[in-house]
């Protein structure tokens, strides 16, 4: 568990002088881990979790000194289960970064989903800040939270989540009538013959098979134009070709759209194609998360 | 917007399970009483005054018993003497009194027996009040002028309807094991209850009856020109006078409009009350519906949420949803409503009592106001379900399953 420099880095070392307390690229708090690794730059030092994360910075470090999109700063969340107080979330922090794709993996129970939540403004924390763009977001009142939800996010979750007695189309429409854009409707046509529902639109969900139905489901997390699309096991329910094709069409919207994507998944297959890969365990980032053989490409 | 939110609501109100929409059995029932109230009420007024215009408008009644409580005398069995009514004719303004009686008595006709209501009345007053104030006359036959002769004069459906062969003039019927002759036949004097009775003189009715001497109303006529409201108070005065009878009521044909107008009122209002009631248990049901639904549509509730729905869009799409239910439970109860009034006028009309419903008299801008009613009933129903739904934290309704 322990990260150990790794033998073909030069600066690999033990983190004898105070280090930075956070690593500037996945967030998480270092105060206290041993075997920190180093990275300098513009004469500084920074001290990264692990090997995933000075790949990272090293490759564009200067895109790791800015502000992250997201920023969870000690996020904790409690939830009251008749008079004990579960902790789900214990002191959680994280940077997502605007145009990556995010893979977050963990146990059942680890809390992942909860910190989905978190992201999304689906949760308030009990404790803790969450920072978008710099601007602490964690206290908003229920009418902020639900614009910025509308026009900021997008979600697809596992069930699909549609409201069975809404056709395809009046399920896509939900997010903009509550946000009042019912101007971009064109798009939402155009986007349901993108995702091949062209022939679909006005089909309830029970009518629909699990792939048309997460189709329909993205095509609403859209509507918006949002910049950041959040999933939680998108293709869990999926057989793994349905799954496979909704992931490239999240892949895509990343790649050539974009926009910042953060799922949480059991899949590998799914971790395996993400940009960064957050590993939650008990209320908790990991450090060296692993990373892959495919890095950051730059956006 | 508001539009969106409607068949939004349109939609999810179509979805809605069956035994949701019981609970809108009670506006539906209290609609359906108001409307049908309404819609025959009018036709109940209308129908009364022309009742009593018919009765002549030169009549004064006279009856034992308070004024607002004509049931105690038909059960006092208080009787007044006839002479002391009889004395009445000497008042200035009375041109004749006749001291009356009722009961209901066995006839035997060709040998096949009914029950029918028979009234006493000396010929002479009977012919005058019939002839000079109802404008009825016989269809057939004459008036029996001998207070003491075997007679009978018949209303015009008791000699057509009541017996298998209708009753001719001549004819001999059994009243009470005694045979009498049928002298006339009434023309139909347009009510039911009269045009159904038997008239006997009083004398040959005490003689029937077995009820002893006296009578227990009178009907006097005032002279033509007579101020009737003093002729009345007159009347009062002087059985005041007599012992026999201590309550007692003296009434004109304006005052019997007065007091059938309260009553009908009274019953009116204790019938709304009722309407009341119901709308307020239809409100407590239209309120349990609406929060089971926030129940059931937990998840859904936290879909909209993640979708961009604000506290105040939640809420409104119930508030609309619950209004829109008891609009809905108003519109049937309307239907309903006027259903029934039509089908107690058609079962009236069978019964012979026209007039008393008609499309036309329909207060279409009353039936507005109570679909307005019962829309604002719904939504104040919905008020603390839909805040609740309103309240609810995303994450958790997205967990509810």
């Amino acid at each position: 568990m322990t990260e150990r420099g790794h033998e073909t880095h030069r600066r690999s070392t033990t983190a004898a002088h105070s280090p930075a307390r956070y690593d500037p690229v996945c967030g998480m708090n270092l105060a206290g881990l041993k075997g920190l690794t180093a990275v300098r730059y513009h004469d500084e030092t920074h001290y990264v979790c692990g090997e995933g994360c000075r790949i990272r910075f090293e490759h564009t470090p200067k895109r790791f000194m800015g502000t992250p999109l997201i920023q969870l700063r000690e996020v904790c969340k409690q939830y009251r289960m008749g008079i004990v107080e579960a902790p789900i979330l214990r002191g959680l922090d994280l940077n997502i970064w605007e145009g990556d794709f995010v893979a977050i993996i963990g146990a059942s129970g680890s809390g992942k989903s909860t910190l989905l939540n978190m992201l999304g403004l689906l949760d308030v924390p009990t404790s803790g800040k969450i920072f978008f763009n710099g601007k602490n977001i964690a206290l908003l009142q229920d009418d902020e939270r639900a614009e910025f939800r509308s026009t900021t996010f997008g979600f697809v979750f596992q069930q699909y989540n549609l409201i069975p007695w809404l056709t395809a189309y009046e399920n896509a429409l939900m997010p903009l009538i509550f946000a009042r854009r019912r101007t971009l409707e064109p798009k939402l046509k155009k986007r349901f013959i993108d995702v091949g529902l062209g022939e679909r639109l006005h089909h309830r969900p029970f009518e629909l098979s699990g792939g048309e139905q997460q189709r329909a489901a993205l095509v609403r997390a859209l509507a918006n134009e949002p910049t950041i699309i959040l999933g939680d096991e998108p293709t869990g329910n999926l057989d793994s070709m349905t799954g496979h094709l909704i992931l490239d069409m999240l892949i895509e919207l990343n790649r050539a759209q974009g926009k910042t994507l953060v799922i949480v998944t059991h899949d590998p297959s799914i971790a395996e194609r993400a940009d960064e890969i957050i590993t939650v365990q008990d209320g908790r980032t990991l450090r060296d998360h692993r990373v892959h053989r495919k890095q950051y490409t730059g956006a | 917007m508001l539009q969106d939110f409607l068949s939004l609501t349109a939609k999810s109100v179509r979805h809605r399970p069956l035994r949701s929409w019981l609970t809108v059995l009670g506006i539906v029932l209290a609609v359906m009483l108001v409307v049908a109230i309404f819609a025959l009420g009018s036709g109940m007024q209308n129908l009364l005054s022309k009742t009593l215009q018919m009765f002549g408008s030169d009549l004064i009644i006279v009856y034992p018993g308070k004024e607002t409580n004509p049931f105690t005398s038909l059960i006092g069995g208080q009787r007044f003497k006839e002479s002391d009514l009889m004395a009445l004719e000497h008042i200035s303004g009375v041109e004749i009194v006749g001291p009356a009686d009722v009961s209901s008595m066995n006839v035997e006709y060709n040998g096949e027996k009914q029950s029918t209501m028979v009234h006493g009345i000396s010929w002479k007053a009977l012919r005058t009040i019939f002839e000079q104030s109802q404008g009825a006359r016989l269809s057939e036959g004459a008036w029996p002028t001998q207070d003491d002769s075997n007679e009978v004069v018949l209303g015009s459906l008791s000699a057509s309807k009541l017996f298998k062969t209708p009753v001719r003039i001549g004819d001999d019927i059994i009243i009470r094991s005694k045979h009498m002759r049928v002298a006339g036949i009434l023309a139909s004097l347009g009510n039911q209850s009269d045009d159904n009775s038997f008239y006997l003189s009083l004398s040959m009715f005490h003689q029937l009856s077995g009820k002893g001497p006296g009578a227990i109303s009178a009907f006097v006529k005032a002279e033509p020109g007579a101020d009737i409201a003093i002729v009345s108070q007159e009347i009062k005065y002087q059985l005041l006078q007599q012992e026999t009878v201590r309550d007692f009521s003296v009434i004109t044909p304006s005052r019997a409009n007065q007091l059938v107008g309260s009553i009908l009122g009274i019953i009116e209002s204790a019938l709304l009350m009722i309407a009341m009631m119901s709308l307020v248990v239809g409100a407590v049901g239209i309120m349990n519906t609406m929060y089971t639904s926030v129940l059931e549509r937990t998840k859904h509730i936290g879909i909209m949420k993640a979708v961009g729905a604000t506290n105040d869009a939640i809420m409104s799409l119930f508030l609309i949803e619950s209004g829109m239910i008891g609009l809905i439970g108003g519109l049937l109860g309307v239907v309903l409503g006027i259903t029934l009034a039509w089908g107690i006028g058609l079962l009236a009309e069978g019964l012979g009592i026209d007039g008393l419903f008609s499309f036309a008299a329909l207060d279409f801008f009353a039936f507005f106001v109570v679909l307005i009613v019962t829309f604002v009933t719904g939504i104040l129903a919905g008020l603390l379900p839909a805040r609740a739904a309103a309240h609810m934290e995303p994450a958790e309704a997205l967990r509810y399953e």
